[in-house]
């Protein structure tokens, strides 16, 4: 695949303070959107419950090679470099620790390490299994002065375990003194809620991606399709009207109907890049291709996005059992079965049997290191259903 | 003779039309109560955090409100609603009720008490006399609770008059749980009160925003530590309870620190009056 160029397919980053992290509009009316939807499926059944301009049945899946050229993988690599300006704007570099925070799938673990490369800075490595569920403090012994550090994903760091805090209690007190150096740690939004309560974490500076909106989306999604070359049409089967167009049909109301459906998307996915990214790929759909037509050899560029929120939803009478697997995989930034069994409150057989059922239902998907994580397009719901049920959630 | 004229002006000729009102508004009454009873019901067990006990709270109150309407178009049906003939009726009621039916009908305004005040409503943790459990229904003249051996307690609500009800969570989601340990004198009390912090901030269950307190009091036979803390779900409290005590022992075992033994002589404390619940809590 061809390296594309940072100004070509560079999404519209902008790296903010936590607290001036806002949602797109309309998070809390997809919000809304979603209970009415789930209320209006178990009554009515899925089909009758959505309204649909186009028929989702006449389209087919796009060949992998499509989609590879049409949503290619997003190239974190701008928004370190933007990190690194945001951290000189800042005045950061004689802080001992800059915390640099996203929700799962938000991209802080690439991130960081592309800062840590391009800054030639070295990173901590995590402590192993035996070391974390041992209490042993010898990973952190290792952790040698340095004059500037990194760890891109500190929920490698620690397990909630008896024995799983002593670690990332003995890294931080001796990052946040200035022993270790300067560095900045890239941490899982939930883990980092989770380590305000049991470390408290609050006194260091801490940035994150700003949520993007529609518009945003429209852009980003127009110029990563073959490098921005190709005039591809995307309409929404929902509404059938077009969510990114061609050039020519570019007039204001046409812009403002495309963005209206893709701020749709970003509502659902609280602006995060990464969640909408998945949706985007996962959701491109083809027109049905004419009998005797290879669909390998499509060639047609009118591409329709089936109901982006339509599927992988958790339903409202989900299990305890469920609920805290869900819950202890996104404080961990996901876990192997293994890991997975040590930190709930019930047997492995028990842990496996819930984390196979929702796997099953899609909801949990594995990630390429072999853990396990709430899968982008469930994460809205688990989101949410978590936090009606009072559990810790995460402050983006 | 003119007393029996009086009394028979005290009611309305009952004729046929008056006699299938009534039965219309009775009937309506049932079904109004039970439709709204088990759609509310049904609505609150589907649901989980406040929103749960703001609807289980209307339950006994939706009830309350059905009975009253349907009082107020039946009694000028039977009676002709004028002061002397309302005071007729009510003194032969209030005679009636003094002697035959007074704890029954106490129950009964004990019952519409409990529906305007809310002392507990679907969803509680009470405590009424020594029972303690959750609650599961507020009916008209009994309050159901279901105790963690599963037992089911009808308790009438006149207990609300002159007995002291413990409502642990009162409504809200959060219900203080706490777990006891009890450790032989000699050991480093500021560890044991760091790491059963830790148990608690490592339990799956733990509700976030509440406070954790690890509490420490010297007797003695050794000394008594309780974690004092809040589950996510109340109804999650006898897992969390059990999640905090295992993991402590297992923390407390391996550091080496040993659990306080009584000598045979010594007596333990007094049983709670309260019984299952602070027997649990405390």
């Amino acid at each position: 695949m061809p390296q594309r160029s940072i100004k070509a397919a560079s999404p519209p980053w902008e790296i903010v303070a936590l607290e001036k992290f806002s949602t797109p509009q309309n998070t809390q009316a997809s919000q809304w959107r979603r209970s009415w939807r789930a209320a209006a499926t178990s009554l009515v059944g899925k089909r009758a419950a959505e309204q649909q301009a186009k028929d989702e049945d006449e389209l087919r899946l796009l060949p992998e090679v499509k989609l590879a050229h049409l949503v290619p993988p997003i190239d974190w690599s701008s928004a370190a470099a933007l990190l690194s300006q945001t951290l000189f704007q800042h005045k950061l570099d004689n802080e001992p620790v800059v915390f640099f925070i996203t929700p799962p799938h938000g991209g802080h673990a690439p991130i960081v390490s592309h800062w840590a490369e391009q800054q030639g800075i070295n990173e901590i490595a995590p402590p192993t299994y035996q070391e974390l569920t041992g209490g042993s403090l010898e990973w952190v012994e290792r952790c040698v002065p340095l004059k500037r550090w990194a760890v891109p994903a500190l929920e490698r760091h620690l397990l909630r375990h008896s024995y799983g805090l002593q670690g990332v209690r003995a890294l931080l007190e001796r990052a946040f003194s200035g022993r270790l150096g300067q560095g900045v740690i890239g941490c899982d939004s939930w883990t980092y809620a989770y380590l305000q309560h049991v470390v408290g974490v609050e006194g260091a500076p801490v940035f994150t991606l700003q949520a993007l909106g529609g518009e945003q989306l429209a852009h980003y999604f127009a110029d990563i399709a073959n490098n921005g070359k190709d005039d591809i049409c995307v309409y929404s089967t929902r509404t059938g009207n077009p969510v990114l167009g061609h050039s020519e049909e570019d007039n204001t109301a046409h812009k403002a109907s495309a963005h209206k459906e893709l701020q749709r998307l970003a509502a659902h996915c609280r602006g995060h890049m990464g969640i909408a990214w998945h949706y985007w790929r996962a959701r491109l759909r083809g027109a049905a291709a004419a009998k005797g037509d290879d669909a390998s050899q499509d060639t047609s560029q009118e591409l329709w996005l089936v109901d982006a929120l339509a599927d992988a939803e958790l339903s409202a009478d989900t299990g305890d059992v469920a609920m805290l697997v869900l819950h202890t995989l996104l404080l961990h930034g996901g876990l192997e079965d293994q890991v997975l069994g040590d930190v709930l409150p019930f047997s492995h057989h028990e842990a496996l049997n819930a984390r196979l059922a929702l796997a099953r239902q899609g909801i949990l998907a594995r990630k390429e290191d072999g853990r396990w994580q709430v899968a982008p397009l469930s994460y809205a719901s688990v989101r949410q259903l978590l936090e009606t049920r009072n559990y810790l959630v995460d402050p983006l | 003779m003119d007393d029996q004229k009086q009394y028979a002006k005290l009611f309305n000729d009952i004729d046929s039309q008056a006699l299938i009102s009534l039965g219309i508004i009775l009937a309506s009454v049932i079904l109004l109560t039970v439709v709204s009873q088990r759609v509310l019901n049904g609505l609150a067990n589907r649901l989980h955090g406040q929103v749960r006990f703001r609807i289980f709270a209307l339950v006994p109150l939706t009830r309350l409100v059905i009975l009253i309407v349907a009082l107020a178009i039946a009694v000028p049906i039977m009676i002709e609603p004028s002061l002397r003939n309302m005071v007729t009726l009510l003194g032969a009621i209030g005679l009636a009720i003094g002697f035959a039916l007074k704890d029954y009908v106490s129950s009964l305004i004990a019952g519409m008490v409990a529906a305007v005040e809310l002392p507990y409503r679907p969803g509680d943790w009470v405590d009424i006399e020594g029972t303690y459990g959750e609650v599961k229904h507020v009916g008209m003249r009994t309050v159901e609770i279901q105790t963690p051996d599963d037992d089911l307690v009808a308790v009438p609500h006149l207990k609300l008059w002159d007995t002291a009800i413990y409502n642990a969570n009162n409504g809200e989601t959060s219900l203080q749980c706490v777990a006891s340990f009890y450790l032989h004198p000699e050991h480093e009390a500021q560890w044991v009160r760091k790491a059963l912090r830790d148990v608690a901030l490592t339990s799956a269950y733990l509700k976030f925003d509440q406070p954790i307190i690890v509490v420490a009091e010297e007797k003695p036979w050794g000394t008594h530590y309780r974690i004092r803390a809040y589950p996510v779900d109340p109804r999650q409290q006898f897992l969390f309870i059990t999640d905090l005590t295992v993991r402590g022992k297992q923390v407390l075992s391996r550091a080496g620190i040993k659990p306080a033994l009584l000598p045979p002589d010594v007596a333990l404390e007094a049983p709670d009056v309260a019984g299952g619940r602070r027997g649990l809590r405390d």
